[in-house]
């Protein structure tokens, strides 16, 4: 089973030899084992895009009444693969089994015919329907096209309480929190009586209380004996709940790791190289207070408060985090710091200059580095090259008399391309062809390529694979010591606890407290939920088993 | 092309031809002259030694941005056109515009085309058709609904105009004696002297009905004093029939009920009006007999301006093709039935005697200078 | 494929890459045989003396064909002719198109960044209106000075109601499409009014039509063809277009805003503003169309004098046309100048007895085919195979493989 690939792979990326991903396909007709008697057993798949092989020769077995996580970085071909699985692509080669049976699916339909459901990572659901309706969508089976609302009804309510899923039949699918929504998209495949359940990245959207709640959700349909896949890149959750660990690199299965394997062993797996968790950081030099919030509050369009009276102050060589769930007014907090939002009352200043009433423009010109929480929506503009998108917000510096210097651009691009290194065939293509990783570290290259006083970076390592995030975190820590002031908001715990070293958890739009780092990760979750740091400590130190207290 | 489009186009094939491919084929007599011994046929009654030399001389029309089927001035005009080609046998040629920067160029192909007179339609080609006549001596010009200060001393330019004051002056007449109202209304498509030609006489005929009567009908839409009045809204205001409609219920409200639209095919919504009314609105139409060119609004129709446009265009592609094409503008009056009543058609039985009599002697008086029409409009 | 772990970079490349898509260029050759097969079968249908022999067919074929072909030949050979037979017809082309590249290229740098210009109408009304206006007010002016005033004055005029629109979208959130179609109503009745007025009529006249614009504000032509200045300011125009897209920090915020308005925020660019300039650049290259009917002459040599209609569909045209050049300046011209070669050949096509209707038909399907490949791959299988190979690596890349 445990077949490792992992052992003639370069140390560093920056010289590897040509994927093999380049190549002919090298593995010329594997011998692949016969397909198991019971469950879902794809064999050699292959799946090839122009010169680039997606998936090349993949087996795996999904046996009912197991977790099976799928594990691998962005780009590894997972989603693929399980869009062969789901009926939306075809494979090149290789066989889908059902019990020994072989398969063939056209469309999702099929598949989900065949007992196979999928819980996507970008929800297809109809947002004004309601949750009955929506399970209805596309299956309506009343008599003559007429839709049976009654028993989409008693459908979700049985489902629901039978999986302690807590849905409403009747809410409109927009006024869900993201959890309760993924939950629907659960309930979808399960009125359709899936026994292959796919989780594609479902963890992604979801504040920690709501990873427990769809961790224990998924264990008990397993338990009553239906096979799940988990399609993770998160380490903590394989660790969590995998019964069986496929990892998967460039397309194809490197590896097979029992479910007791450390982090460190899957990551260096996933990766291909050893990598280090932990971001190497000294003891922040702080110097003096750069950053002052005080007492800032803001109003989003429709009028609500959700940024009540915040204020903290950031040292130069300081690194705050902000933590809080999705949505509670982090997001708000970041973008005024960069000027986009007006503020109902209070001040920001930067080194004693007020920022408060100043454009994006002119603050960014006031040394601040700015990284958006959603890179694709104001990060970058995706149709430009990577590096038109290196001086997005430095094009004025990179022009002369309006018109714009080419040759300093490519420059620029070349140096950044070289020492952030992103990995891209040219700096000419478009930065929507580039991975994940490698968009976040194209906007971080631009900020952190001109002399800041103070970054704001808002879930920089998001949607990024293990091997960029040690390179990110290194980044920032590194930017950090040349003595900026460096405000990071991020919901992953994770995240905050190898950054920061103060931590401020923000709550409906409230800063609850302000603490030092170290923390323990359940006196935060409980700070998160509106509890002040006294009271948080005082409550853990009353329940102190923690099962989610494992730190690896 | 393989598959879709190729089935596709075999289906149509086939089926159209099994529902018309199977008549017989005619006798293949038709000699090499087979294509101008058509059109010299039809003029069968021209002497032989005419008829070739007919086949040889080309009239040319350029329509303005109406186009040919522009149930107005085009259209009218270009009747005469097809009118000259069955009767005096002659080629023809014809470019509709689409827009005004194609005057030019149009003009330049039909003279391209070896046209030998070209008639042009409407004042928007008015300076075209000037230069073209200029930098063309040998080749006759004609244009409709213009007589332009530039063509004075041109040889081979005649202007095509209408004093439709005249004839709208009897429509106005006959619409006073024929409201119960007390009211009549007008409204134009544009305030342009080839319209308000026709507002002004009418509202001068009401004037004079209401002299010789001691009456005070009233024109509604139309102020001769101001020189302003309803027009049809924008955009296209003379194919907006919606809009003519409008204008003429706005004018129906205030108590019309003689309608005089002035506006080409918009003036199709004042029909309709009429129409609807059970009798109560009727109209009376401008350009071509409306019993003719609109014939299911007949039983609305009192009695049309005729605007011999047709006649004018004829008359004169017949005197270049005999040589007797005269530089003088051509102006249509009652006195050369250039423009005049048409007929009352389904009124017939509603217009008294004493009307028509009056109507005949208004006739004769306009063409003895008894009666003067002034309208800043009128040619001059 | 983005993941390539050897990226290349001791090769410098140029920023962008002109990269020539032959199968993009391939399927629209097709789309222009396309619809001009159709339009030959609508031709034949429509032509009564050809349909009299197809009902005979079965007993001699041989009429109906030979009727057919001679139909299509010779009302393609005069479209033909009319656009592209000899310096005259050349020049024609180039004539027609020269204001619908103007115009296009105004429309294509809105979609640029983002904005749907409609008021190309409008906005070239108002070229016209002013440049007509400059063009015959003013007299005694030397050519040098006369001729660039009046070209300004429309160009002004066309930005200032382009860049009212901008200003408004700016400012309230407008929506750039319902205010320039009212801006073109407002435009058009403006027109018209002001024809009626004794400062555009012309003195000796009722009707409303301006007097003829000087001879020193005319485009100057050489002489016996019809080519004008005009069509060298076209491409003038197209040159500067691409330079400021493409070469320029305020052409890369436009391109910005119009990709991504809100990381163009981010970044520190003024949404705002860059609408407003860019309305204001659309209407004032909508304004040089406008300025290109007014003082280009046609063949009669003087411009055609401004009246209601002188404008024509130029700002509508002028969509088609920039969506036909996919917003980029080249093709903006080659659109141009395929609409001009169809506007001058199809007054030809006229002459022998084949409506202009369907000159009108044969653009619309010309524009149908070409502004949608994907119908003609599906109308042609053959062109597919060649696609299925590039379509699916872009799949793959915006997500495919995540």
């Amino acid at each position: 089973m445990w077949k490792d690939a992992t052992v003639n792979e370069p140390v560093s990326s920056q010289q590897a030899k040509p994927a093999p991903s380049h190549q002919a396909p090298s593995h010329q007709a594997p011998s692949h084992q016969a397909p198991a008697p019971q469950g879902l057993s794809l064999r050699g798949i292959t799946k090839r895009f122009g010169s680039l092989t997606a998936n090349d020769g993949i087996d795996l077995d999904i046996v009912p009444g197991r977790i099976h996580c799928l594990l691998g970085e962005n780009g590894a071909g997972k989603s693929t693969l399980m869009n062969q699985l789901y009926g939306l692509l075809d494979p090149d080669e290789g066989e889908i089994f059902i019990d020994g049976t072989p398969q063939k699916f056209a469309n999702p339909k099929q598949s989900m015919a065949a007992g196979i459901g999928m819980v996507h990572q970008h929800f297809m659901l109809v947002d004004v329907f309601t949750v009955a309706e929506n399970l209805v969508l596309g299956r309506e089976q009343g008599p003559f096209g007429t839709l049976d609302m009654r028993s989409a009804r008693r459908t979700v309510i049985e489902l629901s309480e039978r999986y302690n899923m807590a849905v409403s039949p009747d809410s409109v699918i927009e006024n869900l929190p993201v959890g309760v929504q993924q939950r629907v998209e659960i309930l979808k495949a399960l009125a359709n009586d899936a026994k292959y359940l796919i989780f594609d990245e479902p963890t992604a959207v979801l504040t920690p209380q709501e990873i427990d709640e769809l961790m224990a959700v998924m264990t008990s349909l397993r338990d009553e004996g239906r096979a799940i896949v988990f399609i993770t890149h998160k380490l903590r959750e394989v660790r969590a709940i995998a019964d069986d660990i496929t990892v998967i690199r460039r397309g194809a299965v490197v590896g097979q790791p029992p479910r007791d394997a450390s982090e460190q062993e899957l990551a260096e797996l996933m990766v291909g190289r050893s990598v280090s968790l932990k971001v190497a950081k000294q003891a922040p030099r702080l110097g003096d207070t750069r950053l002052v919030v005080d007492h800032i509050s803001v109003a989003d369009d429709a009028g609500t408060v959700v940024v009540d009276d915040a204020s903290f102050e950031v040292k130069g060589g300081e690194i705050v985090c902000i933590a809080g769930v999705q949505g509670n007014g982090q997001t708000e907090l970041a973008e005024v710091l960069l000027g986009l939002l007006p503020v109902l009352h209070g001040e920001v200043t930067l080194d004693g200059r007020s920022l408060t009433r100043l454009k994006p423009k002119e603050v960014l010109r006031a040394g601040v580095g700015f990284v958006p929480e959603d890179r694709q929506h104001d990060g970058f503009v995706g149709t430009f090259s990577v590096a038109e998108n290196l001086v997005l917000n430095q094009i004025e510096e990179f022009s002369r008399g309006g018109m714009l210097d080419l040759g300093r651009i490519s420059a620029n691009a070349e140096q950044k391309v070289q020492e952030f290194d992103i990995r891209t065939q040219s700096i000419s293509l478009p930065v929507n062809s580039l991975s994940g990783g490698n968009q976040q570290k194209v906007v971080l290259a631009r900020e952190l390529s001109r002399p800041l006083s103070l970054l704001v970076a808002s879930q920089p390592t998001r949607g990024v694979d293990v091997g960029a995030i040690e390179f990110l975190h290194k980044r920032i820590v590194e930017e950090r010591d040349g003595g900026t002031a460096v405000v990071i908001v991020s919901t992953e715990l994770e995240e905050v606890e190898s950054l920061a070293d103060r931590i401020a958890v923000m709550n409906k739009g409230r800063i609850v407290g302000i603490v030092p780092a170290g923390t323990p990760r359940d006196v935060l979750g409980l700070m998160m939920a509106g509890i002040p740091h006294d009271e948080a400590v005082a409550a853990t130190r009353a329940t102190p088993a923690d099962p989610n207290q494992e730190d690896a | 092309m393989k598959k879709s489009l190729l089935s596709v186009s075999a289906i149509l094939a086939a089926s159209a031809l099994t529902l018309t491919a199977c008549a017989q084929a005619p006798s293949s007599t038709p000699s090499a002259s087979g294509s101008t011994s058509s059109s010299a046929s039809s003029s069968a009654s021209a002497s032989t030694s005419t008829s070739a030399a007919n086949a040889d001389f080309k009239a040319c029309m350029v329509s303005d941005s109406g186009g040919f089927d522009d149930k107005s001035f085009n259209q009218t005009s270009y009747a005469g056109l097809t009118k000259a080609k069955a009767d005096l046998g002659i080629q023809t040629g014809q470019v509709e515009s689409t827009d005004a920067k194609d005057f030019a160029t149009n003009i330049q192909t039909m003279i391209d085309q070896k046209c030998n007179v070209i008639v042009t339609v409407g004042f928007l080609l008015s300076d075209a058709t000037v230069a073209a006549a200029k930098a063309n001596p040998n080749i006759k010009f004609a244009i409709v609904d213009d007589n332009p200060a530039g063509a004075a001393g041109l040889k081979n330019f005649k202007a095509l105009v209408f004093n439709t004051a005249e004839s709208s002056f009897m429509a106005g007449y006959l619409a006073a004696a024929q409201t119960k109202s007390g009211k009549v209304g007008t409204f134009g498509g544009m305030k342009i002297p080839t319209v308000t030609i026709f507002m002004d006489g009418f509202a001068q005929g009401v004037e004079y009905y209401n002299k010789q009567k001691n009456k005070s009908v009233q024109v509604l839409g139309w102020d001769a004093a101001k020189q302003d009045g309803q027009f049809v809204p924008e955009p296209n205001p003379f194919d907006n029939i919606a809009g003519g409609k409008t204008t003429a219920t706005n004018l129906v409200s205030q108590g019309a009920d003689i309608l005089f639209p002035v506006a080409g095919p918009a003036g199709q919504g004042a029909l309709q009006v009429a129409q609807s009314s059970n009798g109560q609105v009727n109209a009376i139409w401008v350009d071509t007999d409306g019993c003719v060119s609109a014939a299911n609004f007949c039983k609305s129709i009192v009695s049309s301006v005729y605007k011999g446009m047709d006649v004018a265009v004829f008359d004169t592609i017949k005197a270049a093709q005999e040589g007797s094409f005269s530089s003088d503008p051509y102006v249509g009056t009652l006195a050369n039935a250039g423009t005049g009543l048409a007929p009352f058609h389904d009124f017939d039985g509603q217009v008294s005697a004493e009307t028509k009599s009056e109507l005949e002697k208004i006739k004769s008086d306009i063409e003895a200078g008894t009666i003067k029409i002034t309208s800043a409009a009128q040619p001059k | 494929m983005t993941e390539s772990p050897t990226p290349d970079r001791t090769a410098r490349r140029p920023v962008r890459l002109a990269r020539v898509d032959w199968s993009e260029i391939t399927v629209t050759v097709f789309a222009l045989l396309l619809a001009f097969v159709i339009g030959a079968v609508l031709m034949v249908i429509a032509d009564t003396e050809v349909q009299q022999k197809f009902t005979y067919f079965f007993a001699r074929p041989g009429d109906a064909l030979t009727a057919s072909v001679d139909k299509i030949s010779t009302s393609y050979g005069a479209l033909f002719r009319g656009a592209f037979g000899g310096i005259g017809p050349i020049t024609n082309t180039m004539a027609q198109s020269a204001p619908l590249i103007c115009a296009g290229l105004g429309v294509g740098l809105a979609f640029r960044a983002g904005l749907f210009n409609i008021g190309g109408q409008g906005q070239a009304i108002m070229g016209a209106m002013f440049g007509a206006l400059v063009g015959f007010k003013l007299t005694g002016l030397p050519l040098v000075v006369h001729l660039p005033l009046a070209i300004l004055a429309g160009v002004v005029a066309g930005g200032i109601w382009g860049g009212f629109v901008g200003f408004l979208k700016a400012r309230t959130g407008a929506h750039e499409v319902i205010v320039t179609i009212m801006m073109n109503y407002i435009a058009g009745g403006l027109l018209s009014f002001a024809l009626t007025q004794a400062l555009f009529r012309r003195p000796d006249r009722a009707d409303p039509i301006a007097p003829v614009v000087a001879w020193n504000a005319t485009f100057p032509r050489i002489a016996g063809t019809q080519l004008h200045l005009g069509f060298l300011l076209a491409l003038v125009a197209a040159f500067v277009v691409w330079l400021v897209i493409e070469r320029t920090s305020l052409g890369f915020r436009i391109r910005a805003v119009g990709s991504n308005p809100s990381a163009s925020a981010t970044a520190g660019m003024s949404v705002a503003n860059t609408t407003m300039v860019t309305m204001a650049l659309s209407g004032a290259l909508a304004g040089l169309a406008g300025v290109q009917v007014a003082l280009g002459p046609m063949s009669g040599a003087t411009p055609t004098p401004l009246t209601a209609g002188l404008v024509g569909t130029i700002g509508f045209d002028a969509i088609t046309v920039a969506l036909l050049g996919r917003s980029r300046p080249l093709g903006t011209v080659f659109a141009g100048l395929l609409f001009g070669a169809l506007h001058a050949g199809g007054l030809v096509m006229q002459g022998t007895g084949t409506p202009k209707e369907l000159t009108t038909v044969l653009q619309a399907l010309v524009v149908m085919f070409v502004a949608t490949p994907m119908l003609v791959r599906t109308l042609l299988p053959f062109l597919r195979a060649r696609r299925a190979r590039r379509a699916v690596p872009a799949v793959a890349s915006s997500g495919g493989l995540a």
